[in-house]
């Protein structure tokens, strides 16, 4: 479970002070997958950064399963990124030089206890995102999508809380990201917490739920009725460029 | 271990971009190869010094005719010393052992049967054996008989032995210098190569009077060997033995000295010859190269952070604590360093190797240079490794990911 509570942050530069978020609460259930929305400059990265644990908040309280990460000092959030989040980058963020297998494993390389299966693991989220054929490829041999699919494992190789994407299908044609979306809704279906930040509402109603930032307060935080389904949209993008 | 997993990512890295890793193991690998070479051909250079030394003998000082600064025997028509001088050497000076006069005449041609060789004839009073501890290996020694007698008898080197018998055991052979026939009495020890590179062993021993009256015809001597009891006293000797010639030779100070004396000391210091400027000429190309190396070192390690701002923050985005990156980017520094050393060293057994064919530079190869090489390359590599690694561990996450 996720709390948010009077989230606030503010940036100072020189004299000018800026407060990005005001008063942010919010409370996210275990196995919810949340979009959250905003044009930019609405604090969404900054409330992003703040749910990654890789930003403190100005004033307000966080707590990420009951551990409050505003007490916690460097080395200690390092480790709870390490084992609680997974985290998907619109820009991939792959070792360039490394291979798919040991991206995905990267993180284990940090874990306080290196697991002696780490490479089944690494092998088993590979296949959980569909790419067990391509382990041993660099990402310059791999399509976007792919590449954004191996991050997706590297996320869940830690088998972390909650899975934060930040603008996922954003480097991504409609097909690859229709097909990375799909891949979301079906951790979703398996109890994963997911929390998605993107400014396009068409990829934000993937998600259950929807919190639409606006000038750093919440301005909307609605259930998505009827969410859309990734999968279809993959399928019908797919027979559309075969039949051109 | 976390940290070796660390340490395999930071190789990682490495190995990844060789040429870049080439560049930083440059200084490095010039530095401890130079270094490699100055303990080789300094270790080379002891180990001559100590044989000439040895060859020569600590406890001995040499007088030898004529000033000037050269070891070798001196020119014709030098009559400065004399036998009257070894005796006062005997009689005045305390401390002393043995005085042997002995009279050197170089390229004297020698004849027995068929064979005949060019050498150097050494006349030398029943004294010079103990003064060179320098016996008769096979047969008799020169005796003071063979003096009193001028005797035409002999001793070969064991070099001469062969040149002129071959492998014929020469004792009661006879052979001939100039004109004069001498029966080959006894086999000198082996004794390896004089302080200035003489083959020691390529020589023939007469009794001194039988070579300044029968063969040299003269009446003066070229050295003089000086055994001393104690070799701690052997500098004082040295100037006691000057001061007692300046007197009889008649020399005061502007005057240049017509002889000229050496102890072991002196020895030494001919035998180091050029190596030690050699070793000063390495020395400082090494420091310098290690120092220029470390920098450029340092600098491709900041590029290389600056370059890779964005997989900082992903590495802290997944788990690693400043700790982990700094230790990464030290153990890169590291790796590069420790290397480099190895090759270095490789590279500097190399040229100690070649340098030792190709001069006759005397070369030692041991293991002391890679431990001291170690030691440096580790030095080198956490100084100039130390700012890159803080750099890269201060980089906040959240700016590195943008």
């Amino acid at each position: 479970m996720i709390e948010l509570e009077g989230i606030e942050k503010t940036y100072v530069a020189g004299s000018v002070e800026t407060r990005v978020l005001k008063d942010v609460s919010v409370r996210i259930e275990t196995g919810e997958f949340v979009a959250i929305m905003g044009a930019s400059g609405t604090g969404k990265s900054t409330l992003m950064n703040v749910l990654g644990c890789l930003d403190k908040p100005t004033a307000g309280h966080y707590r990420l399963e009951g551990t409050d990460m505003v007490n916690l000092d460097d080395d200690a959030l390092s480790h709870l990124r390490n084992h609680k989040i997974g985290f998907v980058f619109q820009l991939f963020h792959l070792l360039d030089r490394a291979t798919a297998l040991r991206n995905v494993m990267l993180p284990l390389i940090y874990a306080d206890q290196y697991p002696e299966d780490a490479k089944e693991r690494g092998e088993k989220a590979l296949a959980t995102v569909g790419l067990s054929d391509r382990m041993t490829y660099r990402p310059n041999q791999l399509s976007g999508g792919q590449q954004q699919r191996v991050a997706i494992a590297r996320a869940l190789i830690t088998n972390p809380a909650i899975l934060l994407a930040d603008e996922p299908t954003g480097n991504l044609d409609s097909t690859s990201g229709a097909e990375v979306m799909a891949i979301f809704q079906r951790l979703h279906r398996d109890g994963r917490t997911i929390i998605l930040v993107t400014h396009d509402r068409a990829v934000a109603e993937h998600a259950n739920r929807v919190i639409v930032l606006k000038d750093g307060m919440v301005a909307e935080d609605q259930p998505v009725a009827q969410p859309r389904d990734a999968e279809a949209e993959a399928r019908a993008l797919a027979e559309k460029e075969a039949g051109q | 271990m976390r940290i070796l997993r660390i340490a395999q990512e930071g190789a990682r890295a490495l190995s990844a971009h060789k040429l870049r890793t080439f560049f930083m193991m440059a200084g490095t690998i010039i530095g401890i190869a130079a270094l490699t070479v100055i303990m080789a051909v300094g270790k080379g250079t002891e180990k001559k010094v100590m044989k000439r030394v040895n060859a020569f003998g600590t406890h001995a000082i040499m007088i030898t005719a004529g000033g000037g600064k050269g070891f070798s025997p001196p020119q014709e028509g030098i009559t400065t010393l004399r036998l009257e001088d070894a005796e006062a050497i005997g009689t005045q000076i305390g401390g002393v052992d043995v005085v042997a006069p002995f009279a050197v005449k170089r390229g004297m041609s020698i004849k027995a049967g068929v064979n005949q060789v060019q050498t150097t004839v050494m006349a030398v009073a029943p004294e010079w054996h103990d003064a060179w501890e320098w016996y008769a290996a096979d047969g008799e020694p020169i005796t003071a008989e063979d003096t009193a007698a001028m005797s035409r008898v002999c001793l070969l080197g064991t070099l001469t032995a062969k040149d002129l018998f071959g492998d014929q055991n020469p004792i009661g052979e006879y052979i001939q210098i100039g004109d004069v026939r001498f029966k080959v009495k006894g086999i000198l020890q082996e004794r390896g190569v004089s302080p200035m590179g003489d083959e020691f062993d390529r020589r023939l021993v007469i009794p001194l009077t039988t070579g300044l009256r029968r063969l040299f015809n003269q009446d003066h001597i070229t050295n003089i060997r000086v055994k001393v009891k104690d070799s701690g006293g052997i500098e004082s000797i040295a100037t006691e033995v000057r001061q007692l010639l300046h007197e009889r030779h008649h020399i005061t100070p502007p005057r240049e000295d017509d002889f000229a004396i050496f102890s072991a000391a002196d020895i030494a210091k001919m035998a180091r010859g050029i190596s030690g400027t050699l070793t000063y000429l390495l020395g400082a190309l090494a420091g310098l190269s290690l120092l220029v190396g470390g920098i450029v070192l340092m600098n491709i390690l900041l590029i290389s952070v600056g370059e890779r701002i964005k997989e900082i923050g992903l590495r802290r985005a997944v788990g690693a604590t400043r700790r982990d990156v700094f230790s990464q980017f030290l153990t890169e520094s590291l790796a590069v360093t420790i290397s480099g050393m190895v090759l270095g060293s490789v590279l500097g057994w190399a040229v100690s190797i070649i340098l030792a064919r190709v001069t006759q530079f005397p070369v030692v190869i041991s293991w002391e240079p890679f431990a001291l090489a170690l030691g440096f390359a580790m030095i080198v590599g956490v100084f100039f490794g130390v700012q890159p690694a803080r750099r890269a561990a201060r980089l906040k996450p959240v700016e590195a990911l943008r």
